[in-house]
């Protein structure tokens, strides 16, 4: 490629200079391309035919018809709250609950290194394992380890993935990841000098206000980066989902939605790839917003 | 950056290097994991030996002498639900299939809704990535007359020694379509009640030969207890788990699915009113009264331990349930009493179901898979499973061929039941399963349409949050009505 | 200075007290896992009761029974051997396509990085459930379906987007001097990057293969899709442990054990990096 490519600049050296430091970055960027927008395309040219998986032969243009679908169905409108609800929730919660730990173990103290440990390795667990020792050893209605707590505090035995299906993927993600936010923060609070909350300490700050106006806004860049990063694999949550509660309507996310309508077992190609582009069209307006973060995270550098 | 960062680069690396060589190392001891991909697939046959490591009672000499053959004859790919049955046969082949053709067997065990995906997706597209595919009556019809599955009738019909006459007629029939056998039966069943006899007797309940569900849900709450629920009825999403129990019940309250228009399409979903709105509360009902724990959880194989625990006294499900909780090393064998799926309008109300193997279309060696589907569906293969199976005779795969009920050691083995799963396959009422015509292919505990599996999956989705207690009977019946007339209009 | 004193005493207090807090803490968050080690070595019958007990009655045989499958299903260590190989080359593959992107991206940027960038960073917002079936046509098209291949692809595709993105910021934080010197002597792009940059930016590049290697490793959904068989990887293989005959907790929990233990240990032998892999330069 090198050869062929200064061939055809040699005439311009500019260009020629312009290409030759854009190189490297092709075979990613091409790599990329080719392996992520053009199934995309494809999906887009399933969306506009009508295809039904299990009539052979129905495959036949139908213009844009698929597309009056995905603004009508209550099912694609649930699995969309659904899925903000668990990218949301899981990370707002984990956040807390990740700064509160971060906050603990940025003090030293006896086995700090070891609790450090300890902490993150949820987040190192393979999420299909969780679900399914969560699911059967945890909050099983009969011999989960939780309902032996709840029997043991008097109350009735809870189906937990049945009844709070959407809860249960919370709660399991948030043991999750909340190790990850927890990380990140914890690398923020070491970055923060000593000296500056020393001063506060001096001028009578407690430790609350110290926190609350000194530590959480040099955090925020942090929490912001955690945020992202936890969203970007959270809103494609499908493991969880699928293993953990088995797809319970009350927890059906766009994943398991789109996945369901199509070789999930609806077998409609061409009304699934209409709601696939939907998804995408939404998520790039939504990514947009959350780029724009990304771009103020860049700020300072080059 | 300074100096120091440098040591701590080395360990770094160092723990990526140690670590990928662990992973390559365990790796490296069944096969070549650093091989390109054509490297990789003969160094898989070669490692069958640790494999081939039969189960105590099974082993025998001539394990040793796998290896060789099997590298020579062709290897087969097979797709099959994950049941206690199909456990059998994984362990009874290699010494009783491989060993004799050389034919080494890949199980691929999938649970029943994971198993319909990964066919349909294979089967259709052609992918060939399986050389055997088990199916039921529900796909076989529909998939052969897709042009997806070969037909069979030829190489069963010269097969003399196949003896293809002796397939239960219903059974067969409901496997063909236009008079060409697309799969064929490696076991059958209908769907009966079971009951704890003992439990019965001491608490009163008597239980009739052919029960109306009043009956049965009376006696449920009879014998309902705090440690032992009244019965264990089907509450898992999909349309082969509570799709199937519901479905025979909404037949027998005179419910449907859909209308059928005169030429036998699908006509208007009938979901949110009638007989199914009053067998889904029905079912419901019982379920939240005198049903098990979680039932929304529960499908064939949770009320199958329920049920060998002494955790429920009654259960609603397939006739082949009755092998496995007769068999000789179960806890409750000779406690049970059988009877008739329950009715209540129509005469008969269980319904027929087959796991049975299929060859798609675009496999390579037929003959190999011809080879092996007509062992695993032969009555050798029920001879074999009787005599060399801890569970005995009443374990055999059951309701595939006529002769397997005059084997006089089945009949001694399981004498409560075998007799009641042949009246109940009999019974089930296959053309004609509730008060009203249906559309599509014949089906007692399905609707013979394309349409039926997803809408009827999502639907008992539906009705599952019902039973958990998430969402109303009627929110769900409305919902499932949506998603049904869905179907219809494209 | 008795002011001072309390603030003293009240501080080593308050220090006391936050240890204590963070022990129970990890033990909360540890105690799942440790109860999943704990049922592995136990009888199912004893893994699986209403009342928790502390039977360790199984010894190692759920872990034999785990990696002796029945004939004919996937073995524990051919899906090993698979999830291996996968996991490894595509690491590889996503580190040496990732770098020199990484270089160009922060090293004297082209014109519009940014928009690269992002561009990198956006197809990770694309849901996979919208492309799977494209790419199931597509690679059953090619013949790779249920290959090794078809998942080094998948996975290559997927983490690459992070790695560049991590790699970016590390390459960032080379003193530009360093690279400027190194332009005068008339070195090569690829003597630059051997000699100057990937000795400064390797503890970067090793928290970006670890990162990859366990999203690589967990994968679930584009497994059960695009393979059946011949190329089943471990978090498959651990789905294969629930619904047999009667009891299996006690096999699945021996099987997830085996099965994040790799992940595990590698994550806990790195776990400072990982944090600073994430973070450095992306936050000034």
């Amino acid at each position: 490629m090198t050869a062929a490519t200064t061939a055809q600049h040699r005439s311009n050296p500019l260009r020629r200079r312009q290409w030759s430091r854009r190189l490297p970055l092709l075979p990613a960027l091409i790599f990329t391309i080719v392996v992520t927008q053009l199934p995309f395309l494809v999906t887009v040219w399933y969306s506009i035919h009508k295809w039904d998986f299990l009539k052979p032969g129905s495959f036949k243009f139908n213009g844009l018809s698929n597309y009056t679908k995905p603004f009508a169905d209550q099912f694609f409108r649930s699995a969309a709250i659904n899925t903000v609800i668990i990218t949301v929730g899981t990370v707002v919660i984990a956040s807390v609950f990740g700064t509160f730990l971060a906050v603990l173990l940025d003090k030293p103290f006896f086995g700090q290194g070891f609790v450090r440990t300890l902490l993150i390795t949820p987040f190192l667990i393979m999420p299909v394992a969780a679900s399914l020792i969560w699911r059967h050893g945890f909050l099983d209605a009969t011999y989960g380890f939780f309902n032996w707590i709840v029997q043991g505090l008097g109350f009735d035995r809870i189906a937990f993935t049945s009844k709070y299906p959407l809860l249960a993927v919370v709660f399991v993600l948030v043991w999750q990841w909340t190790p990850f936010m927890m990380l990140i923060t914890l690398s923020g609070l070491q970055s923060q000098t000593q000296e500056v909350l020393e001063a506060a300490r001096v001028d009578g700050a407690n430790s609350f206000q110290t926190f609350r106006s000194l530590t959480l806004p040099h955090l925020r860049p942090y929490l912001e980066l955690g945020a992202l990063l936890g969203s970007i694999y959270l809103l494609q949550t499908f493991d969880t989902v699928d293993q953990l509660v088995g797809g319970a309507p009350g927890a059906r996310n766009i994943p398991y939605f789109i996945y369901q309508r199509s070789i999930g077992g609806g077998w409609r190609f061409g009304q699934a790839s209409a709601f696939g582009v939907v998804v995408v069209i939404a998520t790039i307006v939504l990514a947009n917003l959350a780029l724009r973060l990304i771009s103020t995270l860049l700020e300072g550098d080059v | 950056m300074k100096p120091p960062r440098t040591s701590r680069t080395v360990k770094m690396a160092g723990a990526i290097v140690v670590f990928g060589l662990v992973a390559a190392g365990c790796g490296g001891s069944s096969s070549a994991p650093a091989a390109p991909e054509t490297a990789a697939a003969p160094a898989e046959t070669t490692a069958t030996p640790a494999e081939t490591v039969a189960p105590a009672e099974t082993v025998a000499a001539p394990a040793e002498t796998t290896p060789a053959a099997a590298a020579s004859k062709g290897e087969i790919t097979v797709a099959i639900v994950d049941n206690p049955t199909m456990k059998d046969i994984q362990t009874l082949t290699p010494d009783n299939f491989t060993t004799q053709t050389g034919i080494k067997v890949n199980y691929v065990s999938l649970n029943e809704q994971t198993l319909r995906e990964q066919v349909t997706k294979s089967v259709g597209s052609g992918a060939a990535q399986y050389d055997v595919v088990m199916i039921g009556p529900y796909e076989a019809p529909q998939f052969g007359a897709n042009g997806w599955l070969q037909d069979l009738t030829d190489m069963a019909a010269k097969d003399t020694a196949y003896d293809v006459a002796d397939l239960i007629p219903s059974v067969k029939g409901a496997l063909s379509n236009n008079g060409k056998m697309y799969a064929v039966p490696f076991y059958a069943e209908s769907s009966f009640l079971m009951y704890r006899k003992d439990l019965a007797d001491a608490a009163g309940v008597k239980i009739p030969e052919a029960p109306t569900w009043d009956e049965v849900a009376a006696a449920a709450k009879k014998l309902n207890t705090p440690d032992r629920s009244g019965i264990c009825l089907r509450g898992k999403p999909g349309w082969g788990d509570l799709g199937a129990a519901l479905t025979t019940t909404v037949n027998t309250f005179g419910g449907t699915w859909w209308d059928a228009n005169a030429d036998g399409s699908i006509g208007k979903a009938q979901v949110d009113n009638g007989g199914f709105k009053e067998a889904t509360n029905f079912y419901v009902d019982l379920l939240k009264t005198a049903g098990e724990p979680d039932a929304a959880n529960a499908s064939f194989n949770e009320c199958l331990k329920l049920m060998q625990d002494s955790k429920t006294s009654m259960w609603y499900d397939a006739t082949v349930a009755a092998g496995i909780l007769e068999s000789a090393d179960s806890p409750i064998k000779g406690k049970l009493g059988y009877a008739l799926a329950p009715t209540k309008l129509t005469k008969a109300s269980g319904w027929l179901w087959s796991w049975a193997l299929a060859m798609p279309e675009g496999v390579k060696d037929k003959e190999a898979a011809w080879k092996f589907m007509s062992w695993a569906t032969s009555k050798e293969y029920i001879k074999l499973a009787g005599t060399k199976l801890p569970g005995g005779w009443a374990g055999i795969p059951p309701g595939s061929r006529t002769s397997t009920y005059a084997i006089p050691e089945y009949l001694a083995a399981a004498p409560t039941f075998a007799p009641m799963t042949l009246r109940a396959m009999q019974a089930a009422p296959i053309d004609n399963p509730g008060t009203t015509k249906r559309p599509g292919l014949p089906g007692v505990q399905y609707v013979g349409v394309p349409e039926f599996a997803d809408v009827g999956t999502r639907c008992t989705a539906e009705i599952s949050a019902a039973i958990a207690g998430t969402q109303s009977v009627d929110e769900a019946l409305k919902k499932c009505q949506a998603i049904a007339s869905e179907a219809t209009t494209g | 200075m008795a002011k001072q004193q309390r603030i003293v005493g009240e501080r080593r207090w308050v220090s006391t007290a936050s240890g204590v807090l963070a022990w129970f803490m990890a033990f909360l968050f540890f105690f799942p896992v440790l109860w999943m080690v704990a049922s592995s070595f136990k009888t199912e019958i004893s893994a699986q009761t209403e009342k928790p007990n502390l039977k360790f009655d199984g010894g190692l045989e759920r872990f034999q029974d785990v990696s002796k499958n029945l004939p004919g299903t996937v073995t524990f260590l051919k899906a090993l051997a698979t999830s291996g190989f996968v996991v490894i080359v595509s690491t590889i593959i996503v580190l040496l396509l990732a770098i020199p992107a990484a270089y160009t991206l922060a090293i004297r940027p082209i014109p519009k990085w940014r928009n690269v960038l992002m561009f990198f960073i956006s197809t990770k917002f694309l849901p996979i459930a919208a492309a799977i079936l494209p790419l199931y046509t597509i690679f059953k098209k090619i013949g790779i379906l249920d290959t090794r291949l078809v998942l080094v692809i998948a996975y290559t595709s997927m983490n690459l987007p992070l790695a560049v993105w991590m790699l970016r910021s590390f390459f960032a934080e080379v003193p530009r001097e360093l690279i400027e010197a190194a332009e005068i002597d008339g070195a090569t792009f690829f003597q630059r990057l051997r000699t100057i940059l990937l000795p400064i930016v390797m503890p970067g590049v090793s928290a970006t293969a670890l990162l990859c290697f366990i999203f690589a490793w967990n994968e679930f959904f584009l497994a059960v899709n695009l393979t059946t068989f011949r190329a089943q990887t471990i978090p498959i293989w651990v789905t294969t442990m629930i619904s047999t005959r009667g009891q299996f907790l006690a096999k699945l929990s021996a099987a997830s054990t085996l099965a994040c233990l790799p992940v595990v240990i590698a994550g806990w032998a790195a776990q400072k990096r990982l944090v600073r892999g994430l973070t450095m330069g992306a936050i000034k």
